[in-house]
């Protein structure tokens, strides 16, 4: 039994992926500031069975927490045939940036592709601005 | 009727078969381009803006306020110009001599590294134009160009009859995906996906490299051997193979070694060639006209005629330790593109943004240009994907100016 599913809160770690997107690309390029592109960028695309255990609705918005920072962002399901529990997506953006580790081994490349974070429901909190 | 055919900097591609219908110097349709490339060419604003701590200013104004901040700083940060020209790199790294500047684009933190290996001769390589008349085996890994080139598999990898590939994808050529996830792409390669957990690339190469010479392929992840070996046969049979490496790919390697590793063995059964899946549209091109002047592709720090060089001079290990004191920022993004725990570290020093769209960065710097969008509306060359140089002629007029103009009036202040 996963201790999570015991908070009142469930609580879920997840390894999340970046990755590009055209829909989103074009967004973009069109209006960085725009709602079309936050709509397809403040996202994150979970396996279902992940979804069930955070007790979220597609749609919903979730938190994702690590200590680099912390964004409100809309839960999806990944579509995905083969499961992928404890890996979700997200479209490279400044919201996914805003959890990338400043951690670089001197290397000057940040894991970008590679985030480690909780995810909880947000409860309805909205999707968080990318700005400062 | 001879055809007029724009060039579309929209991605690393740089197709050169786009037709524009435009008026008033606004262009109103594309043809041709995809949806990342018409969006791209429509980008057009009307108005040229000029703005000093978020006010607007004239140009003469925001040129001598950015050439004060330069002369002012005892280590300047020039960062960008993936999306400029390289006439527009020859002056910036011009520039970065006069002012002792630390210099670097996104390839330090992206595909640079390849780039470079490519330049030392370290890969074979192959054009473009030779995958589309050649190429039967074509190996996408970690690289989604359905997404980010869309044009990529039409134009050139996959889809298109080429001189000696008349029968095309349907009986002519195989392509494979590698990758951590189902992409686009991935779909489109049908039977040919082989899924690998994040982090795995090197395990499944050398795990390839020993189905190539007939031995059981092992995995910590306990990928079928059944199914390598037959990804083994398949490339071992390859007459003019291709691997496109992408970001999922270089991201999961340590060191660029298990890929010289994997070409080598490729080449000793096969014949194949490798081809970076550079993002935009000049990166390439930055990274060999900064090798041809400083013997580096990127991470350089201009000190009294001596070029210091490595990843202590990138923009990730610079903004970390404080180091740079001003930065010019040309086309591009970092406040979006770079980790917010990095990034941040620009609001401790004058940020100079030059962009033709507003952007986190743009808003939130002291000096904000508004150039012309590079290949819209300003000329010039650059160096594709895959090596091959490209000269556009601007598509429409504009009153922005680019930022080859304002780089040479930031000089002339200086």
């Amino acid at each position: 039994m996963d201790f999570g599913s015991f908070l009142t809160v469930p609580e879920i770690k997840v390894k999340v992926v970046t990755y590009r997107d055209i829909f989103q690309d074009k967004a973009m390029i069109e209006n960085r500031f725009g709602e079309e592109y936050r709509d397809r960028s403040a996202v994150i695309k979970l396996d279902p069975a992940d979804l069930k255990q955070l007790s979220v609705k597609k749609g919903d918005t979730v938190i994702l927490k690590n200590s680099f920072g912390r964004v409100v962002v809309r839960a999806e399901e990944s579509g995905y045939e083969t499961s992928h529990r404890g890996i979700a997506y997200m479209p490279n953006s400044p919201w996914s940036n805003i959890l990338v580790s400043d951690e670089t081994g001197g290397t000057g490349v940040p894991k970008f592709k590679d985030i480690s974070v909780t995810v909880t429901s947000a409860k309805g909190e909205k999707v968080t601005e990318p700005g400062f | 009727m001879e055809k007029n055919y724009h060039v579309c900097t929209g991605c690393g591609l740089l197709c050169d078969d786009i037709e524009v219908e435009s008026e008033k110097n606004i262009i109103n349709k594309v043809y041709t381009a995809c949806r990342v490339g018409v969006a791209h060419m429509k980008e057009g604003k009307e108005e040229a803006i000029f703005r000093v701590d978020n006010k607007p200013v004239n140009e003469e104004t925001a040129i001598s306020e950015a050439a004060s901040i330069l002369k002012n700083a005892k280590n300047p940060l020039i960062f960008g110009l993936g999306t400029s020209t390289s006439e527009t790199h020859k002056l910036a790294i011009e520039l970065a001599r006069k002012t002792n500047a630390t210099l670097d684009d996104t390839s330090s933190f992206c595909l640079g590294s390849l780039v470079e290996a490519l330049i030392h001769n370290k890969i074979k390589t192959c054009t473009l134009d030779d995958v589309r008349n050649k190429a039967d085996v074509i190996i996408f890994w970690g690289a989604d160009p359905s997404d980010s080139h869309p044009r990529h598999l039409s134009k050139y990898s996959y889809f298109p009859r080429g001189s000696e590939k008349q029968r095309g994808w349907e009986e002519e050529r195989t392509a494979i995906a590698i990758d951590i996830r189902k992409s686009h792409t991935a779909k489109i390669c049908g039977n040919y996906f082989f899924q690998i957990p994040p982090g795995g690339d090197t395990e499944f190469i050398d795990a390839l490299i020993a189905g190539l010479s007939g031995k059981l392929p092992k995995t910590s992840y306990n990928y079928p051997p059944k199914k390598i070996l037959e990804l083994a046969n398949i490339l071992k049979g390859a007459k003019f193979g291709i691997v496109f490496a992408g970001l999922g790919l270089i991201y999961s390697l340590e060191n660029l070694e298990p890929l010289f590793r994997l070409m080598k063995a490729l080449n000793e059964k096969a014949n194949f060639h490798l081809v970076p899946m550079v993002g935009h549209y000049n990166m390439r091109g930055f990274n060999e006209n900064l090798f041809a002047e400083t013997g580096y592709v990127n991470s350089v720090k201009f000190e009294n005629d001596i070029v210091k060089h490595g990843p202590e001079y990138s923009i990730v290990e610079s903004l970390k330790a404080k180091t740079v004191d001003a930065a010019l920022i040309i086309g591009s993004d970092p406040l979006s593109s770079l980790p917010r725990s990095i990034a941040k570290n620009l609001f401790e020093i004058p940020v100079i943004s030059m962009d033709p769209c507003e952007t986190l960065t743009s808003r939130n710097a002291k000096v904000y240009i508004n150039t012309a969008i590079s290949g819209v509306e300003a000329g010039g060359t650059a160096t594709r994907m895959d090596g091959t140089k490209v000269s556009f002629k601007p598509v429409v007029e504009t009153n922005h100016p680019s930022d080859e103009a304002i780089l040479k009036k930031i000089m002339e202040a200086l």
